[in-house]
């Protein structure tokens, strides 16, 4: 991918992540059988916040909220500009530092309970997806994203345990549940987001889009360079972790944590063995 | 030449003496001034020997010999007498032990010609820490005692200037039983140093200290006992010759691999260093970054092209990976800043082992560059911890909480320090980037997949531990409705300021600084450098690129946006209190301490004894 269509895509990135997210509402509604919202019900949204005035903590904590956007939005560049994977996931982390010490910097108990716990989400998955990254060279030869995507190997053959796991583990990266303790609505009332409001909880929000398009473009990566086969995986990635949202209870984050490091990482290095062995 | 190496050990002492001689309070200026001279005079004679002509052999005369084999005794016996002074067991018996294991080997010790000093650029690498971090620590200390004991600060200053001179002759010998002698030495300084206080606490920990690592003795004066019985090898050049070889006998080098272990801190002999804490701040500074345990990864990276691919090294890798995810779960329920700081040391320890035991010249490389930003960051950071201490009164996280609206500036610097130690682009990632993706080719053994397991989850658990810190110091009440910089003492600012720009600036230039100063010392290490190229600021590896862009942006968003965050209003908004379901509450936030995973801590020691007790049998080839 050249740098100008990353460039593009990660500038249109939000839209591309308000549809999705638009699109989710929908689905999670015919789901539970009701109709949902009209798609473009998000950017409504984002409209009438823009709007409205702003009411803060402090400048600090409003500060993060913007940071945080931008951090994202440089990461899913960084992302998919075709550099190096590994160095794409840590730039993921990067840019959730601004939410944490966004949420930390106020002393609202559900800010920081949900910037512990967001560090927390970081921790189940997180080794998972350097697990990803390695395993992705393994079967494709590069850390490159560019030189994965034009691989003519397909991952996901080789790495179809590894796959399972990652997606079991989406819902952790974005949010939804079982896995959506940093938010948890009816209980910490949205976590670090909690004392953002108007433009500054629009920054917040627009980060989550970009994320989906992060999320979902990891998915892409394990069909190489079968980029049809990607775009399907992307499908049923999505209904499934629509689904999955639609399912289950969420948990707490001791089950979180412990289902990531007991069960999916377990699963990805049994995947990542067999075929290192087998290709030795 | 060889002057300058000697002068490199001897200027320390004789500036330890000098100050040692000026005693009180009057000569305070003249003892600064003094060690001042340190920094620029040690600093210029690394330069000189790291462009002098490496490696080099020295000869030394026999006297020297017999005076290192007298220092020796004297040394056993000073802890023998401690042992029996203190009624420690423990102490009495392992001098004893030691005394015995020493006079063995002397007795059936050959004669040999090898040179006795060997400097290769290892050395001048470690010269080029102590030289630099080190002898900030000791500017340090003077501002640091004069505010605790002015009565006793020659003494203290005097030890640390001793240590570092004792520091480079610990990484320049080749003689083992002259390194057991210095090894020994530095055990002595620690000891002298964490007992400093003399009260019941500080004496306690400080033979505990003691008694640890007079054990990593024992297993360093029984590594050249079996090396001097299968190969009659007394120095470090003869097991280098051994490289490549097959079918070695493990044993001489398995005891030094488990002495560097129990140097290193690592578990379960990690408490001698949680018990540093007790002493003065600028002592755990000098032990963590600059000295002591330093001696760990240096011995493991000596042995590393000799033990490369063995079992002994995939064992090794396995322990350190183990303790590097260990120590930062058990550092999670910690309060003490200090001892949050220690536990971080000791996995970080972990981490340059593992690197160093992976024997490639990417490992190597990796586990350098851990070595010289970790020495930086911590002294950095133990340095801020005194600062905390003594301007701010500042020593459990419940008393750091929203110091930020106090005190910016060290609130920043601690930042950087953490945010070093995790995130990209900084030094520490990029060595943990490159040993990530060099275990990646070597995915077939379980060593390597083990060390890529630890090392994802050891990071991010460590990333949660400092942001946790992170947004205790960071939290604030309002505005900043004026804003005011902390007075911090010169001397404080004059030792943390180029400690900061360094990890800043060294992380910026990170593959030049790779290239040029890091990639020769892999050369010397295990024979050819890493294949890494710099082009401008991006750094290329065998199987990837970190692109200057890249590092630029982070720095960016890193750096000046959240200064900037110190100085932006936002007009036009309206302020608010925090939501509180409409109850009014007194805000009084703490921060999660993870008590439940306390619970893991007697699992977790049990595995590390395992995993110890393997390392030195399998891979020691004691079966």
């Amino acid at each position: 991918m050249s740098y100008w269509t990353a460039f593009i895509l990660t500038l249109f990135s939000p839209v591309i992540g308000g549809f999705i997210y638009g699109l989710e509402r929908i689905v999670r509604a015919r789901m539970q059988g009701r109709v949902g919202p009209p798609l473009l019900q998000p950017f409504y949204d984002f409209f009438k916040l823009m709007d409205k005035r702003s009411i803060i903590i402090h400048s600090f904590h409003a500060f993060m909220g913007v940071m945080y956007l931008i951090g994202t939005w440089f990461a899913l560049f960084v992302l998919l500009s075709g550099g190096d994977l590994l160095i794409a996931i840590f730039f993921h982390v990067l840019s959730l530092a601004f939410l944490v010490v966004g949420g930390f910097s106020v002393r609202s108990p559900y800010s920081v309970i949900g910037a512990m716990r967001e560090l927390l989400h970081m921790v189940a998955y997180e080794p998972l997806y350097v697990l990803s990254a390695t395993a992705l060279y393994l079967v494709t030869g590069t850390f490159q994203v560019s030189g994965i995507l034009h691989s003519e190997h397909v991952p996901l053959i080789y790495l179809p345990l590894l796959f399972i796991a990652v997606l079991f583990s989406l819902p952790a990266i974005l949010k939804k549940s079982p896995f959506d303790t940093a938010e948890a609505h009816q209980e910490i009332i949205g976590g670090p987001e909690i004392e953002y409001s108007g433009k500054f909880y629009e920054a917040v929000y627009t980060a989550k889009w970009i994320e989906y398009v992060y999320a979902f473009f990891f998915i892409f990566l394990f069909a190489g360079g079968n980029h049809i086969l990607g775009a399907l995986l992307i499908i049923f990635a999505f209904f499934f972790f629509n689904l999955l949202d639609n399912v289950t209870a969420r948990v707490n984050f001791r089950q979180m944590v412990a289902f990531h490091w007991y069960i999916l990482i377990p699963l990805a290095v049994t995947n990542l063995m067999l075929i290192a062995l087998w290709r030795s | 030449m060889e002057k300058i190496v000697y002068s490199l050990f001897l200027v320390p002492w004789v500036l330890a003496l000098a100050v040692f001689l000026l005693p009180g309070a009057r000569f305070h200026r003249l003892r600064q001034l003094i060690t001042f001279l340190s920094l620029p005079a040690l600093s210029f004679l690394t330069y000189l020997v790291w462009n002098g002509h490496l490696p080099l052999q020295i000869e030394t005369p026999r006297w020297l010999n017999l005076a290192f084999t007298v220092y020796d005794y004297g040394l056993l016996l000073y802890f023998l007498y401690q042992g029996i002074k203190f009624r420690d067991f423990l102490v009495t018996v392992l001098a004893l032990f030691q005394l015995f294991l020493l006079t063995w080997i002397l007795l059936i010790m050959p004669e040999s010609s090898v040179p006795d000093f060997y400097v290769d650029r290892l050395s001048a690498f470690m010269f080029l820490i102590v030289s630099t971090v080190g002898t900030l620590i000791c500017i340090y200390a003077t501002k640091y005692m004069e505010q605790e004991n002015l009565e006793r600060e020659n003494r203290f200053v005097a030890i640390l200037l001793w240590f570092l001179g004792v520091m480079n002759l610990a990484v320049s010998v080749n003689n083992i039983e002259w390194f057991f002698a210095l090894f020994e030495t530095t055990t002595l300084a620690s000891y002298i140093l964490i007992r400093f206080r003399w009260d019941e606490v500080s004496i306690k920990n400080a033979l505990r200290a003691l008694w640890m690592n007079q054990i990593g003795g024992i297993a360093i004066l029984l590594g050249l006992l079996f090396g001097i019985k299968y190969y009659s090898f007394t120095h470090f050049t003869q097991f280098l010759s051994l490289s490549g070889k097959p079918a070695i006998v493990m044993i001489p080098l398995g005891f030094l691999a488990v002495s560097a272990l129990v140097k290193g801190a690592q578990m379960p002999f990690h408490r001698w260093l949680l018990g540093a804490m007790v002493a003065p701040t600028p002592v755990s500074a000098i032990l963590h970054s600059a000295t002591m345990v330093k001696i760990a990864p240096y011995l493991i990276l000596r042995l590393s092209p000799v033990i490369k691919g063995t079992l002994l090294a995939k064992l090794l890798i396995i322990t350190t990976g183990f303790v590097f995810v260990g120590a930062g779960l058990l550092a999670l329920t910690q309060e003490n800043f200090k001892k949050i700081l220690a536990y971080s040391t000791i996995s970080l320890l972990g981490l340059m082992m593992l690197t160093a035991s992976m024997g490639s010249s990417m490992a190597i490389l990796a586990s350098l560059t851990l070595i010289l930003f970790h020495a930086v960051v911590k002294a950095l950071l133990f340095m801020e911890a005194g600062v905390m201490e003594k301007l701010f009164k500042a020593k459990y996280i419940e008393d750091i909480r929203r110091l930020v609206e106090r005190a910016p500036i060290t609130v920043a610097f601690t930042s950087i320090g953490f945010m070093s130690m995790t995130i990209v682009p900084y030094g520490i990632f990029v060595s943990k980037w490159m040993a990530i993706e060099e275990a990646s080719n070597f995915l077939s053994h379980g060593a390597y997949v083990g060390s890529i397991i630890f090392m994802a989850t050891g990071g991010v658990i460590l990333a949660l531990l400092y942001f946790k810190v992170i947004g205790v110091m960071t939290r604030k009440r309002g505005e900043f409705l004026k804003f005011q910089l902390e007075k911090v003492p010169f001397a404080y600012l004059f030792s943390t300021v180029p400690l900061v720009l360094f990890v800043i600036v060294g992380s910026i230039f990170i593959a030049k600084l790779l290239c040029l100063s890091v990639n020769p010392v892999v050369e010397a290490v295990i024979g050819t450098p890493a294949p890494i190229i710099a082009k401008g600021l991006t750094l290329i590896t065998p199987v990837s690129e970190l692109y200057g862009w890249q590092i630029i942006g982070a720095f960016v968003l890193l750096l000046i946006v959240p200064i900037l965050a110190y100085f932006v209003h936002f007009t036009g908004t309206d302020r608010v209190y925090e939501y509180t379901c409409g109850e009014k509450l007194e805000l009084n936030i703490g921060t999660y301490n993870f008590f439940c995973i306390q619970v893991v801590e007697p699992f977790v020691e049990t595995a590390a004894v395992a995993l110890f007790i393997l390392t030195l049998v399998l891979g020691g080839g004691l079966v």
